[in-house]
């Protein structure tokens, strides 16, 4: 009871408070204007959260994380582009629905039912989170290595369309966090004498670099080749749905909200397959007099539900395990480990005021989302029109500076330099960034706790084998590297190289 | 350029970039205690499997290449994509440039002048050089504007250590 009296002193300071709104409002803006996703926004105020105390500091990233899963509505209904990924199903009968004039009602109902969904999904969190946990504290090194090897095979997940490049991107990913100063040993690795590289490359730095600059470089190339597309989207006020059209889609919000989360607490999966796995599902079993596909509420109630229930669902291994199933939870994973907080069994014990904060985190910030789309819909409609070379303007300036106060290095500048273009690179030649975050984020915690094994083990391999957690672990992994690489065996013509 | 092409580049480029990487790594990196995984096998481990996930890539350029080849034989069609893509080349490859040296210039402006000063000059070079953008009022707007909002936001709602500058100091 003192930790949740605790926690619930903690969210509700005005710093706190401050920091939800702020933090819903860019996630809010990112997510609606289309090319800016919400990782950049997560990847931007990240260097922002080292001046904070460690709940607003959550508070930042959960409300930016939450407000950008929802954000990316507005542009699907209004202009029929997805703001994020995820909102890709919505456009299906969102856009529609502005067709046919009802851009209000489609904007009102996106908004409540992604609430309801947050909430409901925190709720499944709140009740799953602590036994996941619970069992997780057994584990030891080796069950551990087992664990964040299993996280790093939703590579595959995240490899886009080729799993070769996605393996390549986890690899380089992997070895660049092998830069630095060894923690067993305490052997300089690759430092080439320097003393700022024996910190080895920051991960917000990496961050930075890896989800801004090539967006940077995107918009101006489009500006450059005139092929920026200007914005027109009119004025639209909100209008929530009636009490009666809520209740005739009840059962499928709850459905729904009970898939988002379920797919969001599988690492790799996301927001974007439990948007359109739930609009199938409404499809199949929709009643509505419209059909689905030519502006039917229940078209956009399905995937917006399930879209935001996604955030709940990937906080169950974050917290738990401390494995993200995304980038954006990658990143909200480096926010607690820079305030010294560590996601995993350990946590619930040495924080758990900080758990609690962060539910009470996500009811604000759904709370939060509620209220500025509501009333401040007129604004983002604005945004929409600002040109996206002007955006990528501002963000160099805050990549920059963002940069730089990580460690208040210019070296940090530079190097978020370097790897930006190299992102930049590889993303040109069609290899998926997601995967080198997985692996700047998992690959310290795989090292050690392979090393920490076998050192307990006095060099025995069998130690990896040497319980059930870990064997299941294992054979996950192997499986869900092996699945890709069956079924394009299976489909010869198809693969794509 | 073609798909295949492209890959055989990367492909190329990854490959040459483990092997330097496994060099480095075994004459720089000592190998251990006896008994333990030492620093250097994680590293050398990582650079052996891009070495070999390369060479994958490589010989699935080489696959591809021959089946588009047998494809373009087959269809004669005259084929314009090179040229266009010659000149796209030409625009990312500029833009990657430019992007890198503002970048880099920001960071030693910072270091130099302070963040102030700093952004008040990088924005216009920026929308002038890059964008090629000459409107003075939107130029000045958006330096000014941005400037002023990090410098409120960053430095003094937030209390963010803004660079001050070590050749001259505004703030």
């Amino acid at each position: 009871m003192d930790f949740l009296l605790n926690a619930l002193a903690t969210s509700f300071t005005p710093v706190s408070l401050v920091a939800v709104v702020a933090g819903t409002f860019i996630g809010l803006v990112f997510g609606s204007i289309p090319g800016l996703t919400f990782t950049v926004a997560l990847a931007l105020v990240l260097p922002v959260t080292f001046s904070l105390e460690s709940t607003p500091a959550i508070a930042l990233l959960l409300g930016t994380y939450i407000g950008g899963m929802t954000g990316g509505s507005v542009s699907a209904i209004l202009l029929g582009i997805p703001g994020t990924p995820s909102a890709a199903a919505t456009v299906l009968d969102g856009y529609q629905m502005t067709r046919r004039g009802k851009a209000a009602l489609a904007l009102g109902t996106a908004v409540i039912v992604s609430t309801v969904g947050g909430l409901i999904s925190l709720l499944v969190m709140i009740v799953s989170v602590d036994f996941v946990a619970r069992m997780a504290l057994r584990f030891g090194p080796a069950e551990i290595f087992a664990l964040v090897l299993f996280g790093l095979s939703t590579i595959c997940g995240l490899s886009e369309k080729s799993l070769l490049r996605g393996m390549i991107a986890g690899v380089i990913g992997l070895m660049i966090m092998t830069m630095g100063l060894d923690e067993i040993d305490g052997v300089q690795r690759l430092t080439f004498g320097t003393i700022t590289l024996q910190q080895g490359v920051n991960l917000l730095v990496a961050m930075i670099a890896l989800f801004a600059v090539p967006h940077i470089i995107e918009a101006f190339v489009q500006y450059y080749r005139g092929e920026e597309q200007p914005v027109r989207a009119a004025d639209v006020n909100v209008e929530l749905p009636r009490w009666k059209d809520l209740r005739e889609n009840f059962w499928l919000m709850i459905r729904c909200a009970l898939m988002g989360t379920g797919i969001g607490a599988i690492p790799g999966t996301g927001g974007p397959i439990a948007a359109f796995l739930a609009y199938a599902h409404a499809r199949r079993s929709s009643k509505d007099s419209i059909p689905l596909g030519k502006g039917s509420l229940a078209g956009v109630v399905a995937p917006e539900t399930a879209n935001n229930a996604v955030t709940g669902g990937t906080m169950i291994p974050l917290l738990a395990l401390g494995i993200p199933g995304d980038p954006a939870t990658a990143i909200v994973l480096s926010g607690l480990l820079i305030h010294g907080l560590v996601p995993g069994p350990m946590l619930f014990l040495e924080h758990p005021d900080t758990i609690y904060s962060v539910y009470i985190v996500i009811i604000l910030s759904y709370i939060a989302v509620l209220a500025i789309q509501l009333f401040g819909i007129r604004l983002f409609v604005q945004l929409l029109r600002v040109p996206a070379h002007m955006l990528a303007v501002a963000i160099t300036v805050m990549c920059g500076f963002g940069a730089f106060a990580v460690r208040n290095s210019v070296f940090d500048v530079y190097t978020m330099g370097i790897l930006g273009v190299l992102a930049y690179a590889l993303m040109r030649a069609r290899i998926p960034l997601t995967p080198i975050i997985l692996g700047l984020v998992l690959g310290p915690t795989l090292e050690r706790e392979f090393r920490t094994a076998y050192i307990l083990s006095e060099g025995d391999p069998m130690i990896y084998v040497s319980s059930v957690p870990a064997v299941i672990f294992l054979a996950l992994a192997a499986l869900v590297f092996a699945m890709p690489a069956l079924k394009m065996l299976r489909k010869p013509k198809n693969r794509e190289a | 350029m073609r798909a295949y092409h492209r890959d055989r580049i990367t492909a190329t480029a990854l490959l040459a970039f483990a092997i330097v990487w496994c060099v480095v790594v075994w004459q720089t990196i000592p190998v251990g205690s006896p008994g333990s995984v030492g620093p250097r096998a994680f590293p050398l481990g990582l650079g052996i499997l891009l070495a070999v996930l390369s060479g994958l890539l490589l010989v699935r350029a080489q696959v591809r290449k021959r089946i588009e080849t047998a494809a373009d034989e087959a269809d004669d069609t005259p084929d314009d994509s090179t040229s266009m893509s010659g000149a796209h080349e030409g625009t990312y490859l500029r833009m990657v440039f430019s992007v890198f040296a503002v970048i880099v210039a920001y960071g030693f402006l910072m270091e130099k002048i302070g963040f102030v000063l700093a952004t008040l000059v990088t924005i216009p070079a920026m929308m002038m050089l890059v964008l090629g953008i000459r409107d003075p009022l939107r130029i000045a707007g958006m330096a000014f504007g941005m400037t002023f909002g990090c410098w409120l936001v960053f430095g003094k709602l937030l209390g963010a250590y803004l660079p001050p500058g070590t050749w001259l100091s505004l703030f």
